[in-house]
């Protein structure tokens, strides 16, 4: 063996480092542990009711067969001295033999599943009420989403402006409906209001209560952005004799909203996915077109449609504002050097 | 110089920061078109003096008249009194999103109401005068250090004020650059520009001021010329100063 000292091998540098943290790897790479462990799987693969037995899958089985399968992945996963293209090839063959025992043993319709589903038919029948519910989701969506702006920016300068009475009701705001569950909000504001003579339209309730829940993190989200703002700037501003409005229109927002619209687009997202919520108030959104037409057509379809809608409408978003934080992490780092 | 008008005039200004008595009784006078060195060593409260002076900080007592207008009466618009006294700060302080001419047209447009066409003349005017006209569309970052020491003056002068307070204006600066922003002080000292200059830069000091506070602990121990704080003083504080930064 060459001398590990002078040996430039990364993996033998990487034994050679284990060697020295007492790292053991014999009975990991042993092939009798396999074969046992595999020998246990296939036992508990054939433990399994037959095909067409009235006998289902039990609990006991399910988590015994996890279980093994488990602790076997484990084993390979840990093995840092078995190649990557190995583990990959085991874990799906995980994933086949999963998918092939539950296909085989569920109760599941399989013949049924192009009806149930992915029904074409059905999905027109409920096309007229999706559509309208994709519009009052959109509209929920985009109303909570410019008065949290609106609101969140005002609270946020006001809190700017560091007087305490108006910090204390600032912040009891921003806490209380940080802290309130948005469905409990809308149910307050559509159930309960009305006893008190403020009787609001369903899809009003639904568009404030997303407001509300998100104008608090919003404020937080811009009082960041103000704070990022050095010092200097502000001094430099007020040394040439801007007045504080012009220092926040010119100065303090541009700045602050470089900052602030990555986590702004992902606060906007999350909204947006809330509003599956209204559809507790009796609002036919999205989610609640979807389920209203499965009930009617006795057919799961629909909502299988909706979720995809779902996918295809938060994918991008949730991509693009990742993207947008990766980019400024970016930049950040740019101008530090 | 007596008969010069005069354009600012300290009276025992006094400042506080919670417990700590930072300025405790700073009566000075400066004439028109004069240059005053501030020294003294660190934290001997020369930063918090010309802050005082445009109420970047709020003096706790005393009074301070700039061209005869008292700064510190209630009545007074502080945003008025400060278009009249340019500040160059030590970090320089441009705006990050704006170009170089951006920077220096901001305040004469949106306080001064100029049109986009005089502010830009005006700062090209500038950008010549501080030899960075190649540099207008030039974002800060981009800038060394001297350039965007540079663009600040010349963002400071676009105001076109009476007075400019220079706060350890080459401190930030590598060696090689301070020469290239003394240049510029240097001839605006020449053109007659009333200045505060906090510093330590000696050459500049004796060739550009015509007076230097020494400020030890909040107060002035001495108030002389150049060649007189230099080379003939007697006070003990000022000399042990002198000869650590010499
Ligand atoms: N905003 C502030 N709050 C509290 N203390 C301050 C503040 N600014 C300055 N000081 C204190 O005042 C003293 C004088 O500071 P400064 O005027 O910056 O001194 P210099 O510019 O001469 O170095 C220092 O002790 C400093 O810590
Ligand atoms: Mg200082």
């Amino acid at each position: 063996m060459a001398d590990p000292a002078s040996n430039k091998n990364g993996t033998a540098r990487l034994a050679d480092l284990k060697a020295k943290a007492g790292y053991v790897p014999v009975i990991r790479r042993n092939g009798f542990v396999y074969a046992f462990l595999s020998l246990l799987v296939l036992y508990a693969i054939f433990l399994l009711p037959a095909k067409g037995s009235p006998e289902t899958l039990d609990l006991g089985r399910i988590i015994l067969f996890c279980l093994l399968l488990l602790v076997w992945a484990i084993l390979i996963f840990t093995d840092e001295l078995k190649p990557e293209k190995m583990k990959t090839v085991i874990v799906f063959t995980i994933f086949i033999i999963a998918a092939w025992l539950y296909y085989r043993y569920s109760t599941a319709r399989w013949g049924e599943m192009g009806f149930l589903f992915f029904n074409l038919e059905m999905i027109q029948k409920a096309w007229p009420t999706l559509v309208e519910g994709f519009w009052t989701t959109l509209l929920l969506a985009v109303c909570a989403a410019i008065m949290s702006t609106i609101i969140g920016l005002l609270l946020a300068i006001f809190r700017s402006f560091e007087n305490r009475v108006l910090n204390f009701f600032i912040i009891a705001y921003v806490d209380f409906f940080r802290a309130m569950p948005i469905i409990v909000l809308m149910m307050l504001i559509y159930y309960a209001l009305p006893f008190m003579g403020i009787r609001l339209s369903a899809i009003v309730s639904g568009i404030l209560a997303l407001g509300l829940n998100s104008s608090a993190y919003v404020s937080e989200i811009f009082r960041a952005g103000f704070l990022s703002v050095k010092k200097g700037q502000i001094e430099a501003a007020n040394a040439l004799g801007l007045n504080p409005i012009q220092t926040m229109r010119y100065v303090i927002l541009p700045q602050a909203f470089r900052v602030v619209i990555p986590p702004l687009v992902g606060n906007y997202v999350a909204s947006a996915k809330d509003t599956a919520l209204a559809s507790s108030i009796s609002i036919i959104e999205l989610l609640k077109a979807g389920l209203s037409q499965k009930s009617l057509l006795a057919n799961p379809s629909p909502l299988i449609f909706v979720t995809a809608l779902y996918l295809i409408m938060f994918v991008p978003l949730t991509r693009f504002s990742g993207y947008l934080e990766k980019r400024m992490k970016a930049s950040q780092r740019q101008v530090r050097l | 110089m007596n008969d010069a008008e005069t354009m600012i005039e300290v009276v025992d200004l006094h400042k506080h920061f919670k417990d700590l008595h930072v300025l405790r009784g700073i009566s000075t006078t400066v004439k028109q078109s004069e240059v005053v060195a501030v020294m003294g060593p660190s934290g001997s409260g020369k930063s918090t003096f010309l802050r005082c002076l445009n109420r970047l900080e709020e003096p706790s007592s005393g009074h301070i008249y700039i061209e005869g207008v008292d700064i510190l009466a209630p009545y007074i618009d502080i945003n008025r009194v400060r278009t009249e006294i340019g500040m160059v700060f030590q970090s320089f302080n441009l705006f990050p999103h704006l170009t170089a001419i951006e920077n220096i047209k901001l305040a004469p447009m949106s306080v001064r109401k100029l049109s986009d066409k005089e502010a830009v003349d005006r700062g090209m005017a500038l950008l010549e005068k501080v030899d960075l006209a190649e540099k207008a569309d030039t974002y800060p970052e981009q800038l060394s250090g001297g350039q965007q020491q540079r663009v600040a003056i010349a963002r400071a002068l676009a105001m076109q004020p009476q007075i400019m307070f220079f706060d350890e204006p080459t401190s930030a600066l590598d060696p090689e650059m301070i020469g290239e922003v003394l240049d510029v002080m240097r001839n605006m000292a020449k053109e007659g520009m009333t200045m505060m200059v906090v510093s330590h830069e000696m050459g500049f000091i004796k060739e550009a001021a015509d007076r230097i506070l020494f400020l030890v602990d909040g107060e002035v121990v001495e108030d002389g010329t150049p060649d007189h704080i230099f080379n003939r003083t007697t006070h003990e504080r000022t000399l042990e100063f002198l000869s650590k930064i010499i």
